[in-house]
């Protein structure tokens, strides 16, 4: 144990640095060193209703665009629903138009009778 | 265990097949796509009106206007409604053999001829047929061709004949000398008419 110690007291004795070393380490040191400067705490802090806004202004951005996109979507989707409920209005009357005239041919052909349109020239 | 799970997923693929047929509404015909002949037609018209889409329609209709108001009033009893129509511009453009498939649908027991119109002087054919049930009006059907065209209609649903009745004026639908439902059960249901003297058509 007292060689291991005698080894490493013999390592890390003291030495002396070169000569000029410390004329270098002054010049390659910059010229002026930054200046600290010392804010007041009082106008760092915040006042307590702009840190409230400050806490609450991502979620509120985040909510009201959660809200607008769901009111965004249901006018969308209310829209898509006036569409197709149109179109599916449009092909029932069609349908039934249809129907109606079919039942109507049907209907002369066993009467045996020309259709009204029909006798537009009687002649 | 991979068996397992590729029988799981084969019975709920022959689920997922044979859940629209389960769903069928009573009295619904198994209309063809006639994918083909909407090519080669001048002009065609395929309207696929079921519960749901029906639903919506109904809801969009204008009280205001009279027309509408009186299909308002039979619109929420219908179930369904189907049609195809081509027109040609050559005669006989159409396999009549997609059409004798829909008709063969309507020799199913239930169903009955309510008129029979057939011309062979100008090969036209119109027959309207009703699925009776307990003397109520469940489906109609008709089927009327032509050399250059042909329309088959299905309406599914509680079809209430007065107030297809009512129809008349608004769309022209005539007088069907349908007295009330009762009349219109499968025994009462006239037998297919004689071709009638043919008419001449206006095209």
């Amino acid at each position: 144990m007292s060689e291991v110690e005698d080894r490493l007291r013999r390592a890390l004795r003291p030495i002396d640095p070169p000569p000029g070393f410390a004329e270098r380490v002054m010049r390659a040191l910059p010229d002026q060193r930054p200046t600290a400067t010392v804010t007041p705490i009082d106008i760092v802090r915040t006042s307590p209703r702009a840190s409230f806004w400050r806490r609450v202004s991502a979620p509120a951005a985040l909510a009201a665009s959660l809200v607008a996109a769901v009111l965004l979507g249901q006018h969308v989707a209310i829209q898509q629903e006036e569409r197709a409920g149109l179109a599916a209005r449009q092909e029932l009357m069609q349908a039934l138009r249809l129907t109606s005239q079919k039942l109507d041919d049907a209907y002369q052909a066993v009467q045996g009778t020309p259709a009204p349109a029909q006798e537009e020239n009687p002649s | 265990m991979n068996a397992r799970i590729a029988l799981c997923i084969a019975a709920l693929g022959l689920a997922g097949l044979a859940s629209p047929a389960a769903a069928q509404t009573p009295g619904q015909l198994r209309l063809p796509e006639f994918a083909g002949l909407a090519e080669k037609a001048a002009e065609s018209v395929s309207v696929q009106l079921d519960p749901q889409v029906l639903g919506l329609a109904c809801r969009f209709l204008d009280s205001s206007d009279p027309e509408q108001a009186s299909v308002q009033q039979m619109c929420q009893s219908l179930r369904g409604i189907y049609v195809r129509k081509f027109t040609f511009d050559k005669d006989y453009a159409y396999p009549k053999s997609d059409i004798d498939g829909v008709r063969r649908q309507l020799a199913a027991p239930g169903w009955s001829q309510l008129v029979g119109a057939t011309s062979k002087k100008e090969n036209t054919d119109v027959n309207v047929y009703l699925l009776i049930d307990k003397g109520q009006a469940k489906s109609l059907a008709i089927i009327a061709s032509e050399p250059r065209e042909f329309v088959i209609v299905n309406i599914v649903g509680n079809i209430d004949l007065e107030k297809l009745h009512q129809l008349e004026g608004q769309f022209g639908v005539p007088e069907l000398q349908i007295e009330s439902d009762k009349k219109a059960s499968p025994k009462a249901a006239p037998a297919p008419a004689p071709a009638p003297a043919p008419t001449p058509k206006k095209k």
